[in-house]
């Protein structure tokens, strides 16, 4: 039985876990949605930040 | 003593010593001093003997040596050794097949004539900034044994902060040279991403991989970035851009202006961090501060590049092998995975973006300097730092003050200094390492800036 978390990123995690053919416990689930939430945080800045519309990425990054 | 890499090249030079009897020094440290630090995973004592022999050949019948004859070195275990399993920390790599051949930066490092000794220990697949490894052990501090060497380089930067090698190799994602030189207490290289090929060496972050060497003296330093250069065509980001040496000429130009990256930098070093800072400064003749605005979202968007791309890595195992990976890196690496796409192409602009602004400030100033640590040494096991009030967990936060600029690739040599600031006598013993930052492709103004600080005495290495 699916037990019940507070993390409001849970559900999220268990749909991207299950998309990417993971299976584990919920214990498990538990903890890598505890990473996740770590990840987003952090994340948040980069959302922020005001970017210029026509920047572009730097997937191969070449100074 | 084993010597710096300068020593040894000039006394193997004029016969005063034979690279054989380096190498058994080295040998010797190595039995004496490796038990209690656990900084080596594997010696390469067979082929040392060879090398050493083939140097010491070339001398007896009076040949021109090369650059870095008889110099005796140890690279990260995930660099490829021939006839050697390719670790990088991992238990999950034991079962691999040996590699077939040298990293292209260990032959040629074995075409400059250093003799490579082992292979070191390192935070399991470079993910953290300690060196506490579920698999193969801690390596600790050598002036501290209670305290950790950092990571994820920390068996390469203890190796020489205990006075055990003059030169060893390591990578450097976001920050895991520089950090674990800073609480090591001896010099490293990142150069600018791209600068040295990472063929045959275990890759975490793509776009993010560096790798550099460590060393005892800003010369070695030098000499081992000097050999290691040169484009190649196998890793895709490696810039194929001449040698251009950088180890011959270590004296600061003129005129050279300096800023002290404010604002993040300030921000979130610790008051022996900002104390060695301050001591680098006032003898590099640095007053003006400089603030990077987008440092703060450089590190966010390191944190989530190195997310996606580490966990869409090793996403095959992480399903098959779950357990076999460290308790504190495999929820990470699964969380990673996760990242959607479009954070990493947000992260991917800020990236470009954050470049921008640091090439806009290098119209201002040649050199930047900041703290390489937030702190010196935590204690092993801690897991959380408290920095001006403000607790960060250890794993992730050493590297608060790195990720941002290997973010945006600019090269960095970072030197050892010796704040004399904490709480306690044990505190005040220990370094926190100072970042000299330059502009792309310029390794040899960093350089120069560093060997300025050695020869100032504000940064150098101690041996206890």
């Amino acid at each position: 039985m699916t037990q019940v978390s507070d993390n409001p990123l849970e559900p999220y995690v268990r749909a991207a876990l299950a998309l990417q053919g993971y299976t584990f416990e919920d214990a498990e689930i538990a903890e890598i949605a505890a990473q996740f939430a770590r990840l987003e945080a952090i994340a948040r800045t980069v959302f922020d930040w005001p970017l210029p519309f026509a920047s572009e990425p730097a997937p191969v990054f070449r100074p | 003593m084993i010597g710096s890499a300068g020593d040894i090249v000039q006394q193997i030079a004029k016969g005063t010593r034979s690279a054989a009897a380096v190498l058994a020094e080295a040998k010797v440290l190595i039995h004496a001093r490796n038990p209690d630090l656990n900084c080596f995973t594997a010696t390469t004592f067979e082929r040392a003997e060879r090398e050493a022999a083939a140097i010491d050949a070339l001398q007896a019948q009076g040949k021109p040596l090369p650059p870095l004859a008889g110099v005796p070195y140890a690279v990260k275990n995930l660099f490829d050794v021939e006839g050697m399993v390719t670790l990088a920390g991992a238990k999950i790599n034991a079962g691999n097949a040996a590699a077939a051949a040298d990293a292209t930066i260990v032959a040629r490092m074995s075409r400059a004539g250093a003799i490579l000794v082992g292979a070191l220990n390192m935070e399991e697949l470079a993910y953290g900034f300690l060196t506490e490894n579920h698999h193969y052990g801690t390596t600790r501090n050598p002036h501290d044994r209670t305290r950790g060497a950092g990571g994820s380089s920390g068996g390469s930067a203890a190796a020489v902060g205990a006075g055990i090698l003059p030169i060893t190799l390591g990578s450097d994602t976001s920050g895991s040279i520089r950090v674990p030189a800073s609480l090591c207490g001896v010099f490293g290289l990142k150069p600018t991403y791209g600068r040295l090929s990472r063929s045959g060496t275990y890759p975490f972050v793509n776009s993010l991989d560096h790798v550099g060497p460590i060393a005892n003296s800003v010369l070695g330093l030098g000499l081992a970035y000097d050999a290691m250069q040169g484009p190649d065509p196998d890793d895709p980001a490696c810039a194929q851009r001449p040698v251009e040496p950088a180890g011959g000429s270590l004296s600061l130009p003129r005129g050279i202006r300096i800023g002290i990256l404010g604002g993040w930098f300030h921000e979130w070093a610790g008051p022996a961090a900002r104390r060695s800072v301050q001591l680098a400064a006032a003898a590099l003749g640095a007053t003006e501060w400089a603030l990077l605005e987008s440092a703060e979202v450089a590190r966010a968007a390191a944190y989530i590049i190195t997310g996606a791309e580490g966990g869409a890595l090793h996403r095959p195992r992480l399903i098959e092998q779950y357990e076999d990976f460290g308790p504190s890196s495999r929820a990470r690496l699964v969380a990673g995975g996760l990242i959607p796409a479009s954070w990493v192409i947000q992260a991917q602009r800020a990236r470009q973006h954050a470049y921008a602004q640091a090439m806009a400030l290098f119209e201002r100033f040649d050199l930047l300097i900041a703290a390489a640590a937030p702190a010196v040494a935590p204690r092993v096991g801690q897991e959380t730092l408290l920095i001006n009030g403000r607790s960060i967990p250890t794993k992730a936060g050493l590297g608060v003050l790195t990720q941002p600029i290997s973010c945006i690739g600019l090269p960095v040599c970072t030197v050892p200094v010796w704040p004399g600031e904490g709480e306690s006598p044990a505190e005040r013993a220990l370094p926190v390492g100072v970042q000299l930052i330059g502009a792309p492709w310029r390794e040899g103004l960093c350089l120069a800036a560093a060997r300025t600080l050695e020869q100032a005495g504000i940064a150098e290495v101690r041996l206890l």
